[in-house]
């Protein structure tokens, strides 16, 4: 505090005291102080015209790299669709390719079982609903929102509790789903969320939501809303449309040595 | 009136020959120019209290700006560049602002 009572009271140069008790003459330097307003002249107007020129240039960068970003994103919209297409054109060449004998329909039972269960085609079916959000007061602590490990406990409990397929606002999880943090937002299938989170669980209507809230996930997110005051919602529903994991593509194939 | 002639000369010349600073100096562009200010509010002050020199006068603005850019080129290095720099411009904003108060009431006697 004593610098800033020196600052306060001091703000002038002592020197200017001392050096006009020392110099009465007439004022020599005139010329060396009017190149210095020039000077500081100069300094503030190309100050203020570099910062003026710059701000379109940066508005301009941003807006770039939000196009390029959408663009992206578009693209990927466009490729996962083609694989979507792709996928079903798989399933008809492979039902055609099987053929018609009874080993051929007891693949494609097997096929058409599996499906599901990996998230490779959509499903439909009763299940439950739960949203989840950050707490209000979310600014400060990063602990009072929801992180990916917090979604990652939640997936893991609604297996857990014999869930047939789940989807995380819209995209469904499978074998290859990553839950992470990628810088401020959530991704799931490499896809960033946006809050609040929905997540979708088709399952027994009977058991599914008791053994969820029972199982340590529950638990882990009884303790999130209580004690950290985030969203967190559950709710039955009767019909969910849960899409295909777009992700799920074909990676390897061989001919049938038949 | 040299001074003022001068200022406005250079804020003229400034915008009319838009002379590029090189991009190394360019962080320190707004520190120089708020340690500046800070020297010729000092200036104006001790001319109204009847103690300006012009020596003093450019001994301060050079050494102020000199200084003022040297701190941040240093905290550049070491990586605190950004709080150093807010360090100057309070520490200086302080004086500019008791300097314009002391400019105020000696001019207004409010």
């Amino acid at each position: 505090m004593d610098l800033l009572n020196q600052i306060i009271r001091e703000p002038v140069d002592p020197d200017y005291a001392v050096a006009a008790a020392l110099e009465r003459g007439p004022a020599r330097r005139r010329w060396t102080l009017g190149l210095l307003a020039v000077i500081i002249g100069a300094l503030f107007a190309v100050a203020a015209l570099q910062t003026t020129r710059a701000a379109p240039a940066l508005q301009l960068e941003r807006t770039e790299l939000i196009n390029r970003v959408q663009n992206a994103e578009r693209e990927q919209d466009q490729l996962r669709g083609r694989v979507t297409s792709l996928t079903q054109e798989i399933a008809t060449l492979r039902a055609a390719a099987l053929g018609d004998d009874d080993a051929a329909r007891s693949v494609e039972t097997r096929i058409d079982a599996l499906d599901a269960v990996v998230g490779n085609v959509g499903v439909a079916g009763p299940g439950v609903l739960i949203v989840v959000d950050d707490s209000p007061s979310a600014t400060a602590d990063a602990r009072d929102r929801v992180l990916d490990i917090d979604l990652q406990v939640l997936a893991n409990g609604l297996w857990e509790a014999d869930a047939e397929a789940i989807s995380i606002n819209g995209h469904r999880l499978s074998n290859l789903t990553a839950i992470r943090s990628a810088g401020d937002a959530i991704t799931v299938n490499y896809r960033s969320l946006t809050r609040p989170y929905r997540i979708e669980a088709i399952g027994d209507l009977r058991t599914l939501q008791a053994r969820f809230v029972e199982s340590s996930a529950g638990a882990w997110w009884n303790d999130l809303a209580q004690n950290r005051q985030m969203r967190y919602e559950i709710s039955d529903v009767k019909q969910l449309d849960l899409a295909a994991d777009p992700g799920m593509v074909l990676r390897h194939a061989g001919r049938a040595t038949s | 009136m040299i001074p003022l002639l001068g200022l406005l000369a250079g804020i003229v010349l400034g915008i009319w020959l838009e002379p590029s600073i090189p991009q190394v100096l360019q962080p320190y562009l707004p520190i120089a120019i708020v340690a500046a200010m800070d020297a010729l509010f000092g200036a104006f002050r001790a001319y109204l209290e009847g103690t300006f020199t012009d020596r003093v006068f450019i001994v301060s603005f050079i050494s102020n700006v000199l200084i003022a850019a040297a701190i941040v080129y240093v905290g550049d290095q070491i990586g605190v560049g950004s709080q150093l720099a807010t360090g100057v411009v309070v520490v200086l904003g302080i004086r500019i602002f008791t300097n314009a108060a002391a400019i105020r009431r000696a001019l207004f006697h409010a």
